[in-house]
């Protein structure tokens, strides 16, 4: 709010119109990715961090924001420069604002306003090419030249084989149990309303360490291997959660070929889909390694314990598994239908359970809401709506594969999850993702049903990709 | 904006489950009579036929919400839902009403009239039986898609809010930008229609296109018209004075005769004959004729058996391949039998053995609900906590049949088209009755044009 004030006074002259929404608020980019990591920089200035500010940070907020007016209109100047340029060059890859942003604030702080006389045009031309292919080569098209060679992939397939048959060090292997106990302490104490830096996510921290001193990432790894049961607290699930679509999974193959229609089972992905979901995701892709070195590192990850090479990461698979199994889209538990069958105890729930399950109730509501239900009652005429209906009753396996694509392209990019809180968020993000999911695919589902008619209209977007 | 809140204030509470909760006195209801939006950090809820016109909200994500809470409710709610966010659950404060208006309460209406618009593309009652008319899907998209764009600031995420998504609208419901432009250029020229709501909303839709780096031939010549304000087509403009020039803009899916479709089974005795509900929960948008008429029933004695056969009038806009529905028979509350349905003519109907005496006494109570298998959602736990412990009848049966929603939601869609078919229905928002949609416009004009054009 303070912001949005010191905006308007600044865009009182005008000029500041290319950042702004209609209203003359400034649009949501231009302050996540502007005006808070540029200008205000909460992390030099902790006392302008907070969502509220008292009479004197509001005064500071506001003279930043004004000293920084000039180049704020320059910025904007720039960003319509690249706009059109991006246009003249024919591009329509990607949100111009995501892309643009924080460049056209470095520009404005090198330059100050685009001038034609300065070669202003040219600037703007090679910024706009070089953040097309930013990139760097690493790219699904590099993919597949470089595994196309056929010596190559022999000699991959030997490299595979060899490292799926080398022996993991495990530490005891036989300690599901308190993993299973340890995963829920962090669990609870983590998602605590109101946990923010007290004595429950010191506890949630210890335990967290806990699992991580005692390779409990790397025992469920060997648990998926040897095809253990009971890992979960219920006989009827596998070690692997759905990781795979076998009771122990088989060596990756090298692959030459992927489509996100078809991907199989995250333990079952060739190497080459394993780096095809990598390098579809567009962000990040200039934090990766080159190709050959992708590869290279893939080999020995997707042989390593859960596919990942770091410890943190599969003690994370462990905290989401233990979170999968409690899950409860349906409400099925809420309502005394134990989604697990009368008779066995289910999983005692931890408040990250309370938060998410209560989360799928209110989306229940908001999807009757939208006309886009699915019947909880199985009816075999129901087809994909049905089908879909069905996932729900086995939420873990959506959570664990969103789960397990999310943190090997973190462990892709060495980026480790340090402790419990930073866990609990992609944990978290993971369980919107799945509902989100759930949300696009009865709505694909349901487009797919009407629109077999005279006036029949395209299905917009959602394409699968393949390479 | 009078009436705002009502002047009642607003009640935020820290929920069990930790979300921090706005309720607004609203009345519940059943889903229909709920325009809900997604947006960063909460749901937002309005009543569609209520007089509120702040929304209920649930905020799940209380530090992202900041960005337009304020601006909805008010410094004093944001600062209330930033109090409570850091205290046990169980605990409320009251919030006087809103401060004077200020740019804030614009917001507030923008997001009523995006919320009502996504309301009306899901629910509204359509009916060739009832003589409402459709609402063009793709005219109704492209004006969300502006609206979407005047609220951005409700919205951080689209991965996380799908209504949050300028981009896509625009990409979905761009077939009726063309005529949009032409219906612009031509109420320009002639000085009537709604001109400063389509100028508007094309305005928004050109800023949101290029905010969102949306391209295409459409968007380009949107832009070169807003340039140059020159009609491209000045031959084709006069027609669009009249409400069939408007139609013909606006292709709509064409002539309906509501024909029955032949008997199913010639012969048999009729025993008892009469009419189902029509529970709109229970089938996506756009297939059975929402009318409250649309499903019939006749049972029939042939040779030593009984037949039911089941008829529901089809939406205007249903499939007509492979989709199947289901009707949902029971006789005095006994087990259900389905009948399958299909598309026959202007009709979904099916026919299957009931098992019930010979002759059927008078007064027995035949329950026959309509429904799309796998889509017949739950009883909703808000309206009746204490159902479905068992896995029991549907939404349709359980006595509270919603029939009278169902007229407020006709008689609103009405008031609406009237007000509509006003020769001035621009101007601004007047709460708690958001202006006519430009596809509302279009659906009154059309329809006063006459039903036999």
């Amino acid at each position: 709010m303070v912001i949005d004030r010191a905006w308007r006074g600044l865009g009182a002259r005008s000029g500041l119109e290319s950042l702004s929404g209609p209203g003359g608020a400034p649009l949501t980019r231009t302050v996540k990715l502007i005006v808070l990591p540029l200008i205000i920089r909460p992390a030099l200035r902790p006392e302008l961090a907070a969502d509220f500010l008292g009479a004197g940070e509001t005064a500071q907020l506001d003279s930043l924001m004004r000293e920084s007016g000039a180049l704020l209109h320059a910025t904007a100047q720039w960003f319509t420069v690249l706009k059109k340029t991006r246009r003249a060059l024919g591009i329509t890859a990607g949100n111009p604002q995501d892309l643009y942003f924080q460049r056209c604030f470095e520009l404005a702080t090198e330059h100050g306003p685009p001038a034609a006389s300065a070669g202003a045009d040219t600037v703007a031309r090679s910024v706009v090419e070089d953040i097309a292919d930013a990139g760097g080569g690493r790219t699904v098209e590099a993919l597949k030249e470089y595994l196309d060679d056929a010596d190559r992939r022999t000699r991959l397939d030997a490299r595979l084989a060899a490292a799926w048959d080398t022996r993991w060090a495990v530490p005891n292997a036989d300690a599901g149990e308190s993993a299973f106990h340890l995963a829920a302490e962090v669990l609870d104490a983590v998602a605590r309303p109101g946990s923010g830096t007290d004595v429950g996510t010191d506890a949630g921290s210890s335990a967290c360490s806990a699992m991580l001193a005692a390779g409990h990432g790397s025992r469920l790894g060997q648990a998926v291997r040897t095809g253990t049961d009971g890992v979960w607290g219920r006989a009827d699930l596998p070690a692997h959660l759905g990781l795979s679509a076998h009771p122990v999974p088989n060596r990756p193959e090298v692959g030459h070929g992927a489509s996100t229609a078809t991907l199989p089972a995250p333990f079952d992905r060739t190497l080459f889909e394993r780096l095809f979901t990598v390098l579809q995701a567009s962000a990040h892709r200039e934090e990766l390694p080159a190709v050959p070195e992708l590869v290279r590192r893939e080999v020995g990850r997707s042989c390593a314990p859960l596919g990942l090479y770091d410890e943190s990461l599969r003690v994370a698979v462990v905290l989401g598994g233990r979170l999968a199994v409690g899950l409860d889209p349906l409400g099925l538990d809420q309502r005394g239908h134990h989604p697990l069958g009368p008779g066995e105890t289910e999983p005692g729930r931890t408040a990250a359970h309370r938060i998410v399950n209560s989360r799928w109730q209110r989306e229940a509501s908001v999807l009757r809401a939208r006309r886009m239900t699915v019947s909880s009652r199985p009816d075999p005429d129901g087809g994909q709506l049905s089908a879909l209906a069905q996932d729900l009753r086995t939420p873990w396996v959506a959570y664990m594969r969103r789960l397990w694509v999310r943190l090997h392209g973190r462990d892709v990019r060495d980026a480790a999850l340090p402790d419990a809180a930073s866990a609990w968020t992609v944990l978290d993000g993971v369980a919107r993702s799945v509902m989100m999911d759930h949300r696009a695919r009865v709505r694909t589902a349901l487009r797919a049903l009407s629109t077999s008619t005279a006036t029949a209209r395209v299905a917009a977007a959602h394409e699968p990709r393949s390479a | 904006m009078p009436g705002a809140g009502g002047g009642t204030g607003v009640r935020v509470t820290r929920a069990a489950d930790g979300t921090v909760q706005i309720a607004v006195p609203a009345a519940p209801g059943p889903a229909f009579v709920r325009a809900v939006l997604d947006v960063a950090g909460a749901v937002l809820t309005w009543p569609v036929l209520g007089t509120a016109a702040l929304p209920a909200a649930e905020v799940h994500d209380p530090g992202r919400a900041q960005q337009w809470l304020w601006a909805v409710y008010g410094e004093r709610t944001a600062a209330a839902v930033h109090a409570l966010a850091a205290v046990p659950p169980g605990v409320s404060v009251d919030v006087a009403p809103p401060e004077s208006p200020e740019s804030e309460t614009a917001l507030a209406g923008y997001a009523a009239r995006l919320a009502l618009g996504h309301w009306a593309a899901r629910w509204w009652p359509a009916s060739y039986t009832d003589g409402i008319p459709a609402l063009e899907p793709d005219l109704l998209g492209m004006e969300l898609a502006a609206l979407t764009h005047r609220c951005q600031q409700l919205f951080d995420d689209p991965e996380d809010q799908p209504d949050g998504d300028p981009a896509e609208l625009l990409e979905t419901h761009q077939a009726a930008l063309d005529s949009l432009v032409r219906w612009w250029q031509a109420a320009r020229e002639s000085a009537s229609g709604p001109v400063r709501q389509l100028d508007g909303v094309l305005r928004l839709i050109d800023d949101a296109a290029d905010c969102a780096g949306v391209a295409g031939d459409a968007v380009r010549r949107l832009r070169s018209a807003l340039e140059t304000g020159a009609p491209y087509d000045p031959r084709g403009s006069h027609e669009l004075r009249t409400p069939l020039g408007l139609g013909s803009l606006f292709a709509r899916s064409g002539g309906y005769a509501l024909a029955a479709g032949e008997r199913l089974v010639p012969g048999g005795r009729v025993i008892a004959r009469g009419s189902g509900t029509n529970d709109w929960r229970r089938y996506p948008p756009g297939f059975v004729d929402p009318s409250e008429s649309a499903v019939s029933w006749t049972v029939s004695a042939v040779g030593a058996g009984r037949v039911i056969e089941v008829e529901a009038v089809a939406d205007v806009a249903a499939p007509v391949g492979g989709v199947r529905l289901a009707a949902e028979v029971r006789v005095e509350g006994g087990p259900p039998t389905l009948v399958s349905l299909a598309r026959r003519g202007d009709v979904w109907a099916g026919r299957a053995d009931l098992d019930v005496p010979a002759s059927l006494p008078p007064r027995t109570r035949v329950e026959v609900g309509v429904l799309l298998p796998g889509f017949d959602p739950d009883p909703d736990p808000e309206l009746d906590p204490e159902a479905d412990t068992e896995p029991g009848p549907g939404p349709g049966t359980d006595g509270a049949d919603g029939r009278a929603d169902r007229d407020a939601v006709r008689a609103l869609a009405r008031h609406r088209l009237a007000a509509a078919a006003l020769p001035e229905p621009q101007g601004t928002y007047p709460q708690p009755f958001p202006a006519p949609f430009l596809a509302e416009i279009v659906a009154a004009a059309t329809a006063d044009a006459g039903e036999d054009f």
